[in-house]
């Protein structure tokens, strides 16, 4: 077993990786850069959508400050959006907004030649510039109030207006597609909603209040230091991705945060965050009896629609299943591994580039090492009597000096 | 500042460093051999430092060979590899002098070079400051 400032420095190593696991700024203002180049086509005037006020949103992980670095360099990021309108010509069906959507992306002659084929739901524009990525864009009708209810301040204990915040969406593979003008008939989705309820998730400290508009923005702060809960996502994201390599029957995004997010408790030691939530999660997973397959399914609820299944694919799919678990004992046996290590940083980092890749391990421990460097430098390196050992509380500082020598 | 003694650095080290083994020959020549543990989850090594008169105070890790970077030949910042001598301060700067204790100054600096020196194994780079023998060469040619 490990003590208390085994701990607290595999904490440290931890935060560390999970600083490098996230974007950086430059992807992140390259991606913003994008999608509001293309909110504003979208308003132009002479866009059949400028009367409706259209609006580019960041949704998912992008939105949730949970978006990982791809595992290989030239693989693209999805960034997923929803381009927001507040409302339409009452003849329009979901074909007619979906169509004006693409209709007028395909005006523009350098969006054309990004258009991939179209999606189930969305646009998507490829870009292959010096940041690869695509973005995913979800045509969506916002109820009326939708901005007043993002201006309310609200504190957790009411999550009474979550549930107002949903969005109608298109879907191709409804026989309504062509026929239904009332949106109220149209699939609904809730992606600002679950932004809001995994923000209030995040919080450290508890019954902290703030506004809708702090989760839910057109462009969302870059957030250098992330949140306990969001360096856990990413962790375990990138745990997957590694695990996976590109396998589609992998676990999917959404599970694993919204499965995180239920089973973390607050704790701001990423350790003790990453520990709690990996043994936690199985609570999350329910056994409903489903009418129609006439047996147990396991359920995976979205927090802010319940009839929702995250885990829907399962039954057709029990790999799916299946990688899941094998993925959750997997990810219990790694952590129980770097616990076990001896042999000092350069073995646990060897355990650790094997779960998370050894370009982004080196980084996060020549960052550890420029930090102490740095702490050392302003004079807040001490070194404790009996072990020699250094942090910010032992009994001597660790006062000025160059090593000396060759560095090689 | 003058000098401290060698029986008052003594007490220092005894007093930090309960367990470790300290021989001292009046005035003229001290060693100390402790075990230092850099940080929680890093090794345990022995570290050896010794004084004599009339010469400069080596520092040591010993008892164990130290593991290389992949791919290095040579440890960062040492005076010697095989003897595994480490160079804690800049000669020519006054960060080290007699009037300072060893538990102030060079046995810190060991613990610190310590930390850097698994940084360097797990990443291959050092990240622990200092000066370059070789690019205090290339400025006293220019």
């Amino acid at each position: 077993m490990i003590n208390n400032d085994q701990k607290r420095q595999l904490s440290e190593i931890l935060g560390a990786t999970g600083k490098t696991l996230g974007i950086t700024k430059a992807q992140y203002e390259a991606a913003v850069a994008s999608y509001q180049f293309v909110g504003d086509w979208l308003c132009r005037p002479g866009s059949p959508l400028a009367p409706f006020h259209p609006e580019i949103l960041p949704q998912g992980s992008f939105l949730l400050g949970t978006m990982n670095q791809p595992v290989h360099t030239d693989d693209d990021m999805d960034v997923d959006l929803v381009c927001r309108i507040d409302g339409k010509l009452p003849w329009w069906a979901q074909v007619d907004l979906k169509n004006a959507v693409g209709d007028w992306l395909k005006a523009h002659g350098t969006l054309k030649k990004m258009l991939d084929k179209e999606g189930r739901r969305c646009w998507t524009l490829l870009y292959r510039e010096s940041v690869r990525f695509h973005m995913d864009i979800l045509p969506a009708i916002v109820a009326n109030n939708f901005k007043v209810l993002l201006e309310k301040a609200m504190s957790e204990s009411d999550t009474s207006k979550i549930a107002e915040l949903a969005i109608r969406i298109t879907d191709r593979h409804l026989s309504n597609y062509r026929t239904v003008v009332n949106p109220d008939f149209w699939l609904k989705s809730n992606p600002f909603g679950y932004a809001i309820w995994f923000k209030q998730r995040s919080a450290v400290t508890r019954y902290k209040i703030f506004t809708l508009n702090e989760a839910v923005q057109p462009v969302p702060a870059y957030e250098e230091d992330r949140s306990p809960l969001q360096q856990v996502v990413l962790i375990l994201k990138r745990h997957r991705d590694i695990m996976f390599n590109g396998d589609a029957d992998k676990p999917i995004s959404i599970i694993i945060t919204t499965l995180a997010a239920l089973a973390y408790n607050g704790e701001d030691d990423i350790f003790d965050a990453l520990n709690n939530v990996v043994s936690g999660v199985e609570r999350f997973i329910v056994n409903r009896y489903d009418p129609v397959q006439q047996r147990t399914i396991k359920w995976i609820a979205n927090p802010v629609n319940q009839e929702e299944n995250f885990a829907d694919k399962w039954v057709a799919e029990p790999q799916k299943q299946a990688n899941f678990y094998r993925w959750l004992q997997q990810v219990k046996d790694d952590i129980a591994s770097i616990v076990q290590r001896h042999g000092g940083l350069p073995l646990i980092k060897e355990g650790l580039s094997r779960m998370f890749g050894e370009t982004q391990m080196n980084e996060a421990f020549a960052a550890m090492g420029d930090q102490a460097l740095k702490t050392r430098v302003s004079g807040g390196l001490k070194m404790a009597a009996g072990t020699g050992m250094l942090s910010e509380f032992g009994r001597t500082p660790v006062t000025h000096h160059n090593n000396f020598g060759s560095n090689e | 500042m003058s000098r401290i003694s060698l029986i008052h650095q003594e007490g220092a080290l005894r007093s930090y460093f309960p367990e470790s083994t300290i021989i001292r020959r009046g005035e003229e020549e001290l060693i100390w051999i402790g075990d230092i543990t850099p940080s929680p989850l890093s090794e345990t090594y022995r570290v050896k430092l010794h004084y004599r008169k009339g010469h400069f105070i080596n520092v040591y890790v010993i008892g164990r060979k130290l593991t290389l970077a992949r791919g290095k030949t040579k440890l960062p910042h040492v005076y010697s590899t095989p003897k595994q001598q480490l160079c804690l301060y800049y000669p020519k700067g006054n960060e080290w002098h007699p009037g300072l204790f060893y538990v102030h100054s060079l046995i810190p600096w060991a613990s610190e070079w310590l930390y850097h020196y698994e940084i360097w194994v797990a990443t291959g780079t050092w990240r622990g400051g200092g000066i370059d023998h070789e690019k205090v060469e290339e400025e006293k040619d220019q």
